[in-house]
């Protein structure tokens, strides 16, 4: 059995796949590229999500709380990884929505397909 | 101990850059050429001491033993540089550092300097950290700062409609690219719960999944986007024609092998390495079936060095011919890992190995060289177009000179350099499948279609756009010549150092005795 998470990860991936495939204008392929991130996102956070006997994992930045009990500790490498990925993301969305701004005021069109004067 | 610097170092000049740039008119030029000069003596010394000790150097960040206190396994962030990646660091270091003293006279005309150099500063710490690394999710970072540096390089010139939407390509095909790379680390995360590439490979060679694969496959996918392999090839012709100049040289001399030609390797040679995975099928041990990666390498190498070379033959646009040119180079490349693969092990495998190797070298210098030139006749002559182009011979010697040199360099005429990396491949794949080398003929007769055009061209009679044309002035031909310099002094000596450099580094890429995954068992003790 799959957990539920990771099927969703999936699905948020493909969602995106598709958005990007057939959506043709700037700001929602921007938004699908977006999706496809959160989704990886999704896949890596619950990578470190475990659940022992029942109890519910705690962050682990409060470390005195979990020592106290020896309740479970998410998986802190998994965090870390998706805060710098998002970090990134956030990088490659500002300046994507930045050449869309020049791309418009270039063509008067947010739509890829009128994008095309480069040819040979 | 160097090997950090070749990341502070450029690091701090770009972040540097728009303080220092306060200072003074000129400064942010000089620091800028200062700060990557200084990157290529550390990047020089790291790769004499790496080739004199013939030992990889493992350096962990913040610590002595990348293993974790108490535990049995590698926590810690690791570099880990071998003599490829120590060969392919210097060679950034030296185009980067001509790209820059280029750039003094090329993009004077331009405004906001601070944000190119910045730019560009930024570029070169994304390669070298991408070539430096040995942890592989420190990759996905380095990768991403790369990229990002080079969609904003490629629409530098915003004023332009050509930069906007070469830029616009290039970032959605990249992030696309990107977020492949991203799940198929996410996927081996999950399954081996760890980053560091030799310990995955250990960790892969005990328990090859179908989750291991499906991880190959997303790298070897993205990669492919990311390196301009055929069918996905389009932003590439794009993108670098319509950066400028010394950016083209840089995105098309460095980005496409350090972000993609690299990372495959580096990804099939030391994380899923073929020899270990044919000793454990051996034994009929699960294991991932790398002859299979092989192929789906050589397929895709074929495809592209016979569509890359013919479509350069086609093009009008001078910068547009040499990017077709650059995918079609890509397939030597790729053909030489894709043999190194196949005949994993073999004479054959080792010289194909070598081979590819020494063209990325090759191609690095040549094509950065062209694009140069190309850059020197749109400063000097205001268009690319060959049509409007002919006979540039009279008005700009040292230009047409440089230009014939790098274009009988790239064909694989014999003085050259480009002959003895051409020759190796040509041989490796003769001596592996016949076939695959009538292939690469055919490519190279492409390759010299197009060129002859541009030469002919250069050589034909005046037109009227040239009549004012002279050769640009010396901070622009200084790297040019440099080149031209080096090009020939490289192809008078191809056997010694095909014997001295590129054996070794394909030796060591190979890792037949698992040198690179030792490199860390060294810490962990044991196992």
């Amino acid at each position: 059995m799959i957990p539920l998470q990771f099927v969703t990860a999936f699905l948020m991936v493909f969602m995106g796949i598709y958005a990007f495939l057939y959506k043709r204008n700037l700001i929602k392929l921007i938004l699908a590229l977006n999706l496809i991130d959160a989704g990886i996102h999704l896949l890596l956070i619950s990578l470190g999500y475990r659940l022992e006997n029942g109890i519910l994992p705690t962050a682990p930045i409060y470390t005195g709380y979990e020592t106290l009990k020896g309740t479970p500790m998410v998986g802190p490498i998994p965090q870390a990884l998706v805060l710098t990925s998002i970090v990134i993301g956030v990088c490659v969305l500002s300046l994507a929505m930045a050449l869309t701004i020049n791309a418009y005021r270039h063509y008067r069109t947010l739509d890829v397909n009128k994008l095309r004067r480069l040819r040979g | 101990m160097m090997l950090p610097f070749l990341i502070i170092i450029p690091l701090f000049g770009a972040f540097s850059m728009p303080i220092v740039s306060l200072l003074g008119k000129k400064i942010k030029e000089y620091w800028a050429a200062i700060i990557s000069g200084v990157t290529f003596v550390v990047s020089a010394r790291v790769f004499y001491t790496v080739w004199k000790t013939n030992e990889i150097i493992l350096y962990t960040l913040g610590s002595d033993s990348p293993v974790g206190r108490g535990v049995k396994f590698p926590i810690r962030i690791v570099w880990e540089v071998d003599l490829f990646g120590a060969l392919l660091a210097l060679t950034i270091a030296f185009v980067s550092f001509l790209a820059v003293i280029y750039s003094l006279g090329y993009m004077k005309h331009d405004t906001g300097l601070e944000k190119y150099y910045t730019l560009i500063l930024v570029l070169e710490v994304g390669m070298l950290g991408i070539v430096i690394t040995g942890d592989i999710f420190n990759f996905y970072v380095f990768l991403e700062i790369m990229s990002i540096a080079s969609y904003a390089l490629v629409a530098f010139r915003n004023d332009t409609w050509e930069g906007i939407e070469a830029g616009i390509k290039y970032m959605f095909v990249g992030s696309l690219a990107s977020s492949f790379i991203l799940l198929g680390i996410a996927l081996l995360y999950g399954q081996y719960g760890t980053l560091t590439m030799s310990y995955l490979a250990i960790k892969i060679a005990e328990n090859p999944t179908l989750v291991a694969k499906l991880a190959l496959a997303f790298f070897i996918g993205g990669l492919l986007f990311k390196s301009g392999a055929v069918p996905v090839h389009m932003w590439l012709a794009d993108a670098h024609p319509a950066a400028p100049s010394s950016i083209s040289a840089m995105l098309s001399g460095l980005v496409i092998k350090a972000g993609g030609i690299y990372a495959i390797a580096r990804i099939v040679f030391g994380i899923f390495n073929p020899g270990l995975h044919a000793y454990l099928r051996a034994f009929n041990a699960p294991a991932v079936n790398m002859n299979v990666v092989g192929w789906i390498i050589v397929f895709f190498a074929c495809l592209t060095l016979l569509v890359g070379n013919a479509m350069a033959v086609v093009q009008t646009d001078m910068k547009r011919l040499f990017a077709f040119s650059s995918v079609g180079q890509i397939g030597y490349i790729l053909l030489g890992i894709g043999i190194g693969t196949l005949a994993y092990g073999t004479k054959a495998g080792e010289l194909g190995l070598a081979g590819a190797i020494y063209h990325i070298v090759n191609h690095a210098l040549i094509k950065a060289l062209l694009f140069l030139v190309a850059g020197a006749v749109i400063h000097q002559v205001g268009t690319k177009n060959l049509n409007e182009l002919s006979g540039l011979a009279k008005r700009m010697p040292l230009t047409t000179f440089s230009f014939v040199i790098g274009a009988a360099a790239i064909i694989g005429l014999p003085p050259l350099n480009g002959f003895a990396s051409k020759w190796i491949i040509y041989e490796s794949s003769a001596m592996y499948n016949p076939i695959l080398a009538a292939i690469a003929v055919v490519g190279t007769v492409f390759s010299l279609a197009a060129y002859t055009r541009v030469l002919f061209t250069f050589l034909g009679r005046e037109s009227d756009t040239v009549k004012e044309a002279k050769d640009p002035e010396k901070s622009m031909m200084l790297p040019v010549l440099t080149l031209v310099v080096i090009i020939i002094v490289m192809g008078l000596l191809p056997w010694q150092i095909s014997d001295k450099i590129m054996i070794p580094t394909a030796r060591m890429l190979e890792q037949l005795n698992g040198e690179y995954i030792m490199a860390l068992l060294k810490f962990i003790g044991g196992a």
